[in-house]
Order: C-alpha cells, then sequence, then structure tokens
C-alpha cells in the first residue's frame, strides 16, 4: 500500500501556498530572461561579485562531455539579499563549495548567463535569491 | 487495497488537506499563521515641538517594517502598502497622443525606461509609486530631510512655505514648498526633469507636471502617503493615489550606489537585435 506517497502528495499541493511572496517586481524579469529556458545548474562556487544593482555569482558547471564552463548568475539586489538573509558572507563561506541553482537563460542569447531563482548551498537550505519563481 | 484501506487512505488524505487549508474537521476556518505579519499601529505618533507629527523613522514600503522579498511565510496584507479592494486606485486617464505614445513601446523600450534599470534617479512622485527599498525620514523643526536608499539618493523639504520659483530649474525630485493642514504636511512640487517616470509603465510626464505629496503618521508605526498628479497635457485628469501605508523599521539603510549595471547592457544589446530585426522585415 502507497499511503505515505499519496499523502505526501497532498502535503506538497497544500505546500505550495508557503511559497517566498513576490519579489518586488520592480522592473520585468521576462523582458531580458527566457522563462521557457529554465533549468536546475550543480557546480562549484568559484567567486561572488556583490555590486549593485545586482550580484553575480560564478559557478563552475561540467556539461555532459565532462567539460568545464563557468557560469554567471544573476541575482535581487545586495539589499534584498540581506534582508533575506542570504548576504554576502554567506556567498564566501560557499566559495569552492557545490551549489544547485535553478536559473533561466538570457534571452539575447549571451552564452553561460543565466538570471538565478531559489539556489542551494551545501546546507540544503532552498533559498530564494532571484526574481524567477517556479 | 481492500475496503478497510481504502477508508483510512482516504481518511487521511482529507486529514492532510483540511488541516492545509486551515479547516478543522468542526467546519471552523482557521487562518493561516504566517511568520510576517502586518506591524501593529504601534499607540500615538511622535510630536515636534510645534505640535505636529514628528515624521521621522526608517520606513518601509509595506506592512511588515521589515524586508518581505524573497521570504518565506509572509502575510500577503504585510507585502503591500494598500488593499486594492478597501481603498481601490483609479487608473490614470490619458490624452490620446499620450495613450498613443505609450502603447507604441516596445517591452525592451519599457524595461529601458525604468529606473530601476537605467539607474536613473527615480525622482518625484515615483519614489513614493514604484519604490521596494527604504528610506530614512529626518524631521527637524522647519526641515523634513528624506534620505533614499535607492541608488543614495536625497531630498529636503523646506517647511517654511517658501514660494514655488517662477521658472523652476527641472529637478528629479521637483522644486517643493510644503505646508500642515492639521496633522497633514502638504508638499506641493513644480519643475521636473522629463527623464523621469511617474510609474514603471511608460506613464512619462510633461513639463506641466504637478505633484502633490501628502504625509500624515496616524501612529508610532504608521506613516501614509498619498499623492497626487497634475499634469494636464498628458491626463484627461488629475491622479490620486491610493493611501500608501509605509511601516517603520530598525535594521540598516544600505549604500545603493548603481555602479555595476550589467543588466542595462544586455536590454541595449537586445533593443538593438529588435531593431536589427525591424529592419528587415
Amino acid at each position: 500500500m502507497k499511503i505515505p506517497g499519496v499523502l505526501g502528495a497532498a502535503a506538497v499541493v497544500c505546500g505550495l501556498s508557503g511559497l517566498p511572496s513576490p519579489a518586488s517586481a520592480h522592473h520585468s524579469f521576462a523582458a531580458e530572461w527566457d522563462s521557457n529556458k529554465c533549468r536546475d545548474f550543480t557546480g562549484t562556487l568559484t567567486k561572488i561579485d556583490w555590486q549593485n544593482p545586482h550580484p553575480y555569482f560564478y559557478v563552475d558547471i561540467k556539461d555532459p562531455s565532462g567539460k568545464v564552463e563557468s557560469w554567471s548568475f544573476q541575482a535581487y539586489s545586495p539589499v534584498t539579499l540581506r534582508r533575506n538573509g542570504t548576504d554576502r558572507q554567506v556567498f564566501l563561506d560557499n566559495v569552492g563549495k557545490e551549489v544547485w541553482v535553478r536559473g533561466c537563460l538570457a534571452k539575447n542569447g549571451k552564452p553561460n548567463a543565466a538570471a538565478a531563482g531559489t539556489l542551494k548551498f551545501s546546507d540544503g537550505v532552498k533559498r530564494q535569491v532571484g526574481q524567477l519563481q517556479d | 487495497m481492500n475496503t478497510h484501506r481504502r477508508a483510512w487512505l482516504g481518511l487521511g488524505v482529507a486529514a492532510v488537506l483540511l488541516s492545509c487549508s486551515g479547516s478543522s474537521l468542526s467546519g471552523q476556518t482557521k487562518p493561516p499563521e504566517y511568520a510576517i505579519k502586518v506591524m501593529p499601529p504601534g499607540g500615538p505618533a511622535p510630536r515636534m515641538p510645534d505640535g505636529h507629527p514628528d515624521l521621522s523613522g526608517h520606513w518601509f514600503p509595506n506592512g511588515a517594517g521589515q524586508g518581505v522579498s524573497g521570504r518565506d511565510g509572509v502575510d500577503p496584507a504585510a507585502a503591500r502598502t494598500f488593499d486594492p479592494k478597501v481603498t481601490p486606485e483609479e487608473p490614470p486617464v490619458f490624452q490620446a497622443w499620450a495613450a498613443q505614445k505609450i502603447k507604441a513601446m516596445t517591452p525592451t523600450e519599457l524595461e529601458l525606461s525604468k529606473s530601476s534599470v537605467n539607474c536613473m534617479p527615480r525622482g518625484v512622485p515615483a519614489i513614493w509609486l514604484q519604490n521596494p527599498y527604504t528610506t530614512l525620514m529626518v524631521h527637524k523643526q522647519g526641515l523634513l530631510v528624506q534620505l533614499y536608499e535607492v541608488l543614495n539618493n536625497w531630498r529636503v523639504i523646506h517647511l517654511d512655505g517658501r514660494p514655488l520659483p517662477r521658472d523652476p530649474e527641472p529637478f528629479f525630485h521637483g522644486n517643493s514648498t510644503a505646508h500642515w493642514e492639521k496633522d497633514t504636511l502638504v508638499v506641493e512640487s513644480i519643475g521636473f526633469d522629463d527623464r523621469t517616470y511617474i510609474m514603471p509603465n511608460g506613464w512619462f510626464h510633461s513639463d506641466a507636471l504637478r505633484v502633490t505629496e501628502r504625509y500624515s503618521r496616524p501612529s508610532m508605526n504608521y506613516l501614509i502617503v498619498e499623492i497626487t498628479v497634475d499634469d494636464p497635457k498628458v491626463l484627461v485628469k488629475p491622479w490620486k493615489s491610493a493611501p500608501r501605508r509605509w511601516t517603520l523599521g530598525n535594521g540598516e539603510i544600505y549604500e545603493f550606489y548603481c555602479t555595476n549595471n550589467l543588466e542595462l547592457e544586455e536590454l541595449q544589446k537586445l533593443r538593438a537585435q529588435e531593431l536589427e530585426q525591424q529592419k528587415k522585415k
């Protein structure tokens, strides 16, 4: 009998109402980023460029052939990140460690660039670090 | 699966769904528990020696008195500055030429016009209408200083009732005069830089723009800001905002010089691609 699985599915459905509140969409995500080209990325965090209006963090990601490429990810503003608990120090403490990111590619075809939505460091906590919410 | 097991499965699913929807088996509805709630009013507003409300404080553009973006468990009522169901805000009514001008903008042009993208000062009144960052206000006798976190902008409003200039120099924050109407500070401004937008939807303004800001502090934790936009060259009639509630917070106001605007470069490239495609058509 698969009761726990069914109950789990029901809990996930209701859990959706507890997602983070919409970010203050002061500019449009869709203008620059392609919400039809979003994917999960896993790799090693190499650098954080903590500047306004948006920090960028860099992740070394292996493609299917094993080649490692550096990707940049745009995040919320530093002020917003500080206020939601993901400050510069959190990124610095995770440089050299594995991260998981959900992000969308740039509309203008810029290579190896994405806008981040959610991010997990090695502690496994899911953090909202950008406008994408899927 | 036998009948007994099916019954337990049905009960289990029902219990999970009921608990997460905030309902109990007795049919009573429990409001959801939010981690970040609406701030209470917090007692009477502080007063200046002249008896007027002291508008000083670190004000957050929401009902929570803290950052809400990207955080879990935020009460929707705490995430906003007003509830459109309670205090509806009429949309602006544009002159036909103005409506056409706005409609002709491509999504990329529209994006490039936003101060959140191009790093131009938001200006008045946009600083109160399209700003997710905080404002630190310092109220002294005869002076209201507004320190806007976004882009490290600031503004000084003199409260001595000085007249507006006849030929104002265009400023992003306009040229202002202020007076009190009972406990409400009324700030009238003219003479705005034509690169500012009222809202991030292409709503531009003319040289005839006149903005009225009405500030009140009904309690310790609440600042109410109401904006009237009078621009007869662009609007059919003046537009009035809902009373927007900002709330008092304790955290730092942070530095925000916009010095690394890669987003603007990317959108400019996107716009160049659009123009190239238009040429080919």
